[in-house]
């Protein structure tokens, strides 16, 4: 082989380094697990179960610790998928994600004790979906088109329960339970797991 | 590039997008139209001319169809293309590897 030039070089470098950040770039936009997704879909199943069983839809004593978990499943599921798919956990789309992501959920936490403390608890259902899926939509520009989509359709759902409180838990169990449930299998079929 | 160690370059994916597409798929198997755009931060144009020749090529299949009523392409890396993908990525190695070779001997 003839002996490269310095400008040979160069473009060799900069190429693999292309084709390396691209390839880190496809895999983070992908990196949401859809198998973390669909579980977090199950436990927002189970939530509204028991705030059904127990007669109270936004019950705090449910809701607060089924976040919990779900952020925790995740957090997890997310983790193990960056590393199966080897790419950073804390890539730069993920840190994205997150700074757009947590201020809605602060809003949403901040607007909880608010409307908790002023007894319209009523109106919890369709703030929490409201929220969520402002932060989700925003988040997800970063994402696939299914995040995005399923945030818009929160918001939808949010903006239902906020017109009609009285099937507040109906809506939360459509989107905290079906709709995550729905689009984790989509990205499971879609994106490999 | 342009030089003699760079002729034998498979010229296809050589070329910037082609290159990025080709890359995103074989670290994603399945990428939207929508996503391959926002991953490359490239126009529509731009995107479809370059898949179309990697997919006339047989290095992409390209799967048309509908979600929600709504026109849905959806891309993904074939054999083909993979194998041409390692073998471009043997080649830039073999630059870099030559090129180290000779810095030491000089």
């Amino acid at each position: 082989m003839t002996i490269p030039t310095h400008e040979d070089q160069q473009q060799a470098k900069e190429t693999l380094a292309y084709i390396r950040r691209t390839m880190e770039s496809a895999s983070t936009f992908t990196a949401v697990s859809g198998w973390g997704l669909a579980a977090v879909g199950i436990v927002g199943m189970l939530a509204a179960w028991l705030a059904w069983s127990g007669g109270t839809p936004s019950d705090l004593r449910v809701w607060i610790p089924a976040a919990v978990v779900s952020i925790t499943i995740a957090m997890a599921a997310n983790a193990a998928k960056a590393r199966r798919l080897e790419v950073p956990v804390w890539s730069g789309a993920v840190r994205k994600i997150v700074g757009v992501v947590t201020p809605t959920l602060a809003a949403g936490a901040l607007l909880t004790y608010a409307l908790h403390d002023h007894g319209v608890a009523q109106l919890l259902p369709g703030t929490w979906l409201a929220l969520y899926g402002a932060g989700v939509s925003a988040g997800g520009t970063f994402s696939i088109r299914a995040i995005r989509a399923m945030g818009v359709a929160f918001l939808i759902l949010g903006a239902a329960a906020l017109i009609r409180p009285d099937l507040g838990l109906l809506w939360l169990g459509v989107g905290f339970g079906g709709l995550h449930l729905g689009v984790g299998l989509d990205i499971v079929w879609r994106h490999g797991g | 590039m342009g030089s003699s160690v760079t002729d034998d370059l498979d010229r296809l994916i050589h070329e910037r997008v082609r290159l990025g597409i080709v890359a995103a798929l074989a670290a994603d198997e399945n990428l939207s139209f929508g996503d391959l755009k926002t991953i490359l931060n490239t126009s529509d144009g731009n995107l479809s001319v370059h898949a179309r020749k990697l997919d006339e090529a047989g290095y992409i299949k390209v799967t048309k169809g509908f979600t929600d009523r709504k026109p849905k392409t959806e891309y993904r890396l074939t054999a083909k293309g993979r194998r041409a993908l390692e073998a471009y990525l043997d080649q830039m190695e073999t630059i870099l590897s030559v090129a180290r070779d000779a810095l030491e001997r000089s």
